[in-house]
């Protein structure tokens, strides 16, 4: 037994909006390849927010079922992801994006 | 009414603010330990939104198993603090500048006349049972079945493809 949500939705997506932006800005601004894909989790999390807020809008279950294959998705990005950062680290002893950037060298 | 009003704003200044956070804070750890306040408020979001079993799932997969990957690299990896915890110069003004745009494009798509229409007005009643296991379980396994089966093939391609590449010697 939940709750109905009698917020409007639109708050739902604009909350989205917001936590979709900072993971943005921590793409783009960060150095750490870690904090990198921390910010690809969050910029996934406010796609999830806005996929259940819109099928719950919509009465219809298949934005829960696009968010469950987004979170099984996320699951396997972040295994190869972490795996690819380990090598770079062992190879170069550096997971800074900045100091990583020639494809051989 | 107040009740939910109250929890989405609360579980909405903590998504929030551990977001910026994760983006904004020094030490890997604490990060990492922002980013699972976010994953817990998004999936006290998902309850309000009557999606139970995809708030369970954001707290076992996301929470759990996603957040256990990140701290297990952070601990072999040992990875000292950033000097300059930003990108030098042009790419940080870019990268916010860059940010504010899609910032703004997001909020002129959620507010504009098509979407508001539908998602400021009254919002509709569901089903009893909308977004309980069983019913997306139903719909997961009768319409989305191809899909679901192909993700498992994903999965394993994703852990092959993670054994081999921690596994192999460079240089």
């Amino acid at each position: 037994m939940t709750p109905a949500p009698i917020i409007p939705l639109v708050y739902y997506q604009v909350l989205a909006a917001i936590i979709f932006t900072i993971g943005v800005v921590g793409v783009l601004v960060r150095r750490s390849a870690l904090i990198i894909f921390m910010s690809i989790e969050l910029m996934l999390n406010a796609v999830n927010l806005s996929f259940v807020a819109f099928s719950r809008q919509h009465g219809s279950m298949d934005g829960h079922i696009f968010v469950f294959f987004v979170m099984a998705v996320a699951a396997a990005e972040v295994a190869v992801g972490l795996a690819i950062l380990v090598a770079i680290f062992r190879n170069r002893d550096t997971a800074n994006v900045d100091d990583v950037r020639l494809l051989r060298g | 009414m107040l009740i939910s009003a109250f929890l989405f704003a609360m579980f909405a200044g903590i998504a929030i603010g551990c977001s910026l956070g994760v983006i904004f804070h020094r030490n890997p750890v604490h990060c990492a330990l922002m980013l699972v306040g976010v994953l817990l408020s998004v999936s006290g979001l998902f309850i309000l939104l009557n999606a139970s079993f995809l708030a369970a799932l954001q707290v076992l997969v996301y929470a759990g198993a996603i957040m256990v990957l990140f701290l297990f690299v952070l601990m072999l990896l040992n990875l000292k603090g950033e000097n300059p915890l930003l990108t030098r110069g042009a790419a940080k003004g870019f990268g916010i500048l860059f940010a504010i745009v899609v910032f703004v494009e997001l909020l002129w798509t959620v507010l504009s006349p098509q979407v508001e229409a539908g998602s400021m007005g009254a919002v509709p009643t569901v089903p009893r049972g909308f977004g309980s296991p069983a019913a997306i379980g139903r719909v997961l396994y009768t319409v989305w079945l191809y899909p679901f089966e192909i993700t498992s093939i994903l999965l394993l391609i994703a852990v092959i493809g993670a054994v081999v590449l921690a596994k192999r010697k460079f240089g």
